[in-house]
């Protein structure tokens, strides 16, 4: 700034002795010209770089570096690295914040950033795919414009953060979405939206199952403790006592191979998979056939399509129970007459072990939840049939534990099929 | 539709943009409504049912409260072209939505007369439900259009009633052979009939709000154009 100073002092003085010598020279008149005619140089340099200035202003340009001639050089230098860091740092400012974003939209939760006034500011494309959400149109829109729901807009305007909102989606039927509301940065609100549908079902299926073990275990024996007291107070004939032995000892069973399953489901969960035999299938498929006639008596046509090219790798003990509650099942479920078809059919790519009924079957709406604990299409006639309601829950845990599937399908009044899908690593080829 | 979502006066702004939001309350209450319609015709549930009826009055007043504000909003802010479009678009959106409200409300007493009756609606229900469905995304659909100011949207459910206008064609054929085999189930079906015709005219309402909304972003009106590209022929 100094040296600036000194400079222009030096030029002017030095107009002012060429201006000097000019009036001792010629005459005053010109001295004044010569020394206004320096003064003007000097502006018009000025004037020059002022020009230069204007012109980048206007639009700042850092790829070609700004020079200014003499005192301006040094102004024009320090603008020029001021406005080149100001870009650097907005850039590192820039890939910061999408940096951040980026986070955001890589979360497994939605979430939504709402300004002072619901306005959406932000919104993830998990958000967008729970919410119905659109980021593209509905940015600067009230998020209550787009999720109508009255139970949200409700949780919205009372602004209860302490606890989120349980939310049925009607946008997506099924759905069960967990919403919770977060202030943060002055009155600004975050929403965080999870979906929590199999939490949902998770919980259900746990407190159906209490449910259903207590009742399970409580009718056999309300029946029993009947039965005692009738004995204890009556006086019976012999045979009224058999017959109420009998009927209790029948309700006591039950409840033992309740607890039985419950046993041996837990210890299939619990257990660590057993160590992997050699499953001679003829043999196996040959046992089944002889089980499922003594349990038929005859009632059934017991058909084995099956080739004996393949074995199983796997716990004997826990499959082979698996399969035989598949064709137990089937013939309990097929009125007399029926057939019930045993497949077998496998090769290097997997096996499938299948059932086949021409029994009730079952309406789609059953299906996927036949393997639930307890779960019965027809509680009467299952205990009439005597099944705990335990049987599938534990053939698709002993199958998951093999890797294996349980496949259904059945077509009410034509028939069902129950089949057990299990990969080439688990065949064996003669 | 920038131009109508982003206003230079910002009061005036803020007055629009509240009047939009309390149509789409009122939507949100009326897309619930019908989905516990629904609900109840599927279930025989009587919690729904009542829910159903006893929400009719909330849109009741959202209706005559939104009439109010619009109104108010033209004597005093004058508005004009696309701004008068939206709050003319509005004054006529609510008005079919609460007569979508109606017909919810409709359903649900028809489904408590079947009920009442000991029957069950659920003989007919998988063809009725799929109808109300289709009617319910269409309710969605044309309120997101409005919320959107989408026009594309909004020719979409156009488009979709012609497909509910058939399939009520097609269940009212199939409930007339019912009645005719099965006589003494007269009473009952005819309720459905009423429940369908309900759930039909959900679809027409929907189909309007669409219209409206073509006419807010457009400023064309694409009512009962069908009919006038044919020459007046219905």
């Amino acid at each position: 700034m100094r040296q600036e100073l000194i400079r222009t002092l030096l030029l002017t003085t030095l107009a002012g002795c060429v201006a000097l010598l000019a009036a001792l020279v010629f005459s005053a008149t010109v001295g004044w010209l010569v020394f206004c005619a320096g003064l003007m140089l000097q502006m018009l340099a000025h004037f020059r770089n002022f020009a230069l200035l204007d012109r980048w202003s206007r639009a700042p340009e850092v790829d070609i570096a700004l020079e200014g001639r003499g005192a301006w050089d040094g102004v024009f230098g320090r603008l020029y690295r001021h406005e080149k860091d100001l870009r650097a740092l907005v850039e590192r400012r820039n890939r910061r914040i999408d940096m951040l974003l980026a986070a955001i939209q890589a979360l497994n939760d939605g979430v939504v950033l709402l300004d002072r006034n619901d306005q959406i500011v932000f919104c993830n494309a998990t958000s967008e795919a729970l919410l119905g959400l659109r980021a593209r149109t509905d940015i600067g829109q009230s998020v209550a414009n787009i999720v109508r729901q009255p139970e949200f807009v409700a949780y919205l305007t009372a602004r209860d953060l302490s606890r989120p909102l349980i939310l049925r989606s009607e946008r997506n039927p099924g759905q069960v979405l967990s919403i919770q509301l977060i202030s943060y940065a002055d009155q600004r609100t975050l929403v965080q939206i999870k979906d929590v549908t199999q939490t949902d079902r998770l919980d259900r299926m746990r407190r159906d199952f209490v449910a259903n073990v207590s009742h399970e275990l409580r009718t056999p024996l309300t029946v029993l403790s009947g039965f005692l007291e009738t004995l204890r107070e009556i006086e019976l004939t012999p045979d009224e006592r058999q017959h109420y032995l009998a009927l209790m000892s029948e309700q006591s069973g039950r409840m033992l191979s309740v607890v039985q399953d419950l046993l041996t489901l837990s210890s299939i969960e619990a257990a660590p998979p057993p160590e992997d035999g050699l499953i001679d299938m003829a043999r196996i498929l040959d046992k089944l056939r002889r089980d499922a006639e003594s349990l038929s008596a005859g009632r059934h046509r017991i058909v084995v399509d099956a080739d004996d090219a393949c074995d199983l790798l796997g716990g004997e003990h826990e499959l082979v129970s698996a399969l035989s509650n598949l064709v137990s099942n089937a013939i309990r479920y097929t009125p007399a007459g029926g057939t019930v078809t045993i497949r077998w059919h496998a090769n290097a790519q997997g096996g499938v072990f299948a059932v086949e009924d021409t029994g009730i079957g079952i309406e789609a709406q059953h299906i996927p939840r036949l393997t639930e604990r307890f779960y019965r299409v027809d509680r009467g006639r299952s205990r009439e049939a005597g099944g705990t309601g335990l049987g599938l829950a534990i053939v698709k845990h002993s199958l998951n534990r093999h890797q294996a599937l349980l496949d259904i399908s059945s077509t009410p009044g034509v028939g069902s099929c129950f089949a057990a899908r299990f990969p080439g690593a688990r065949v064996v080829t003669h | 539709m920038e131009d109508i979502l982003h206003h230079q006066s910002s009061q005036f702004d803020e007055e629009l943009g509240r009047l939009r939001s309390d149509v789409l309350r009122m939507g949100g209450l009326v897309e619930n409504q019908v989905a516990t319609a629904i609900e109840a015709y599927g279930a025989c549930d009587p919690r729904a049912i009542e829910e159903t009826i006893a929400r009719d009055q909330d849109i009741n007043a959202l209706e005559k409260q939104i009439d109010d504000e619009s109104a108010q909003l033209i004597a005093r802010r004058q508005p004009t072209a696309v701004d008068l479009r939206l709050v003319f678009g509005i004054i006529k959106i609510v008005t079919d939505l609460e007569r979508i409200g109606d017909e919810a409300k409709k359903i649900a007493k028809g489904v408590r007369r079947i009920c009442a009756a000991g029957s069950q609606p659920t003989q007919f229900a998988p063809a009725i439900l799929h109808l109300a469905e289709t009617v319910l995304v269409m309710v969605r659909e044309s309120l997101d259009a409005f919320a959107r100011l989408d026009s594309g949207l909004a020719q979409k459910v156009i488009v979709d009633d012609n497909g509910v206008d058939a399939e009520f064609k097609s269940i009212v054929r199939q409930l007339i052979t019912h009645m005719t085999e099965e006589p003494n189930t007269i009473s009952m079906v005819m309720d459905v009939i009423w429940i369908a015709r309900s759930v039909e005219r959900i679809g027409d309402h929907a189909k309007n709000v669409g219209e409206h909304v073509i006419f807010i972003v457009e400023g064309q009106d694409v009512r009962h154009r069908r009919l006038s590209s044919n020459g007046g022929a219905v």
